[in-house]
């Protein structure tokens, strides 16, 4: 009888810390090197920044929002997005997407921008004079 | 014991006929909630994430409508005492396990086909992804719902004790399984959902086992 607790109680740790391991796993993966997002064909978050010489295309006829990422090992990218521009695109320091690789571009099904903070630091020099 | 819980099972099926308690309220939630949805979704376009994760709202609410009955109905009938006495523990709920699967894959069955027919981005692109999660998913939802209303069944405010606690233990079952909706209607294929597959199946093993070995203190009074 106590065995039947001992046998039942190990499998369900067992099986527990297995379930534990696949959820982190299932969930999509951050990935900056856009050479990797190229290969896989599975949906992840691209993290790199707007190419801005190469300027973003709107096509609002489509309701399509274009422009170039580039990793920091300089490979660049096209990423599609169906939707309009977010906001504070322009002045993104970084870019997430989300979505995957298909026939030549990415095809994001999310943006997010992280922007410059408002509150970042000054040098001491800096902040006297300026209080002058 | 097989036979003993195949006889349980029998009168269990019996007792169905004869009153259609459970047959009856899980009908009519089904076609209430999704002719709810039908309405409030109008001409509106829905994506299939949505449809998938409707699906199994419904499906949950109506489990929750119906399989609470297991157990409430022999305390309230007054006949769990002479079950204490004919058998033991575990046959007891194997026996009500397996009605209450065999309810939970006709009613899911019953789901899907009309979430087939009425919606239009609910199209099964890999059937035999979706034919897995779903047999998978239905025995995690058929055990998890067995054991709890086990719980419930000595409790006060059964009616509303049940959903409250069937919510937590059932909500990874229901994300995946609402994931492997999408997936199979994507049309992706085994290799893309392998983790949420073995997933629903560790959760089954978990609960199964779980419940095996809870249900003796649960039915001892």
């Amino acid at each position: 009888m106590r065995n039947k607790y001992v046998f039942g109680g190990f499998i369900i740790v067992l099986f527990l810390g297995f379930m534990a391991y696949l959820f982190t796993q299932s969930n999509i993966k951050y990935e900056n090197d856009f050479a990797k997002v190229k290969s896989q064909d599975k949906i992840v978050k691209a993290t790199g920044s707007w190419v801005k010489e190469k300027s973003y295309e709107i096509d609002s006829q489509n309701r399509l929002f274009s422009f170039y990422m580039v990793d920091n090992k300089g490979n660049q990218m096209k990423v599609l997005f169906n939707g309009t521009m977010p906001n504070n695109f322009e002045s993104a320091k970084s870019v997430v997407v989300t979505g995957e690789y298909k026939d030549g571009c990415f095809r994001a099904s999310n943006i997010l921008t992280k922007c410059p903070s408002k509150y970042e630091g000054q040098n001491v020099e800096n902040m006297k004079t300026s209080n002058l | 014991m097989s036979s003993k819980a195949y006889a349980l099972y029998k009168k269990d099926l019996n007792s169905e006929l004869r009153t259609r308690y459970a047959v009856n309220s899980l009908v009519m939630f089904i076609i209430v909630a999704i002719s709810v949805i039908l309405f409030s979704i109008g001409n509106e376009k829905i994506t299939q994430s949505l449809t998938s994760g409707l699906f199994w709202v419904v499906i949950f609410f109506s489990a929750m409508s119906g399989l609470s009955r297991a157990f409430v109905a022999e305390e309230e009938r007054g006949t769990s005492l002479t079950l204490h006495l004919i058998a033991s523990p575990s046959t007891v709920f194997s026996g009500k396990l397996i009605f209450n699967l065999i309810l939970v894959f006709c009613m899911n069955t019953i789901v899907a086909v009309l979430f087939s027919i009425l919606f239009e981005a609910f199209i099964i692109r890999n059937f035999a992804l979706f034919a897995v999660a779903f047999v998978f998913g239905n025995i995690g939802l058929a055990v998890a719902s067995t054991i709890i209303a086990a719980i419930i069944s000595k409790a006060g405010a059964k009616g509303t004790l049940y959903p409250v606690l069937s919510f937590p233990i059932l909500l990874p079952l229901i994300l995946t399984c609402v994931q492997l909706t999408l997936l199979s209607n994507q049309g992706a294929d085994f290799e893309a959902a392998k983790f949420e597959l073995a997933i629903v199946f560790c959760y089954d093993v978990i609960m199964l086992t779980g419940s095996y070995m809870l249900f003796d203190f649960v039915w001892k009074d």
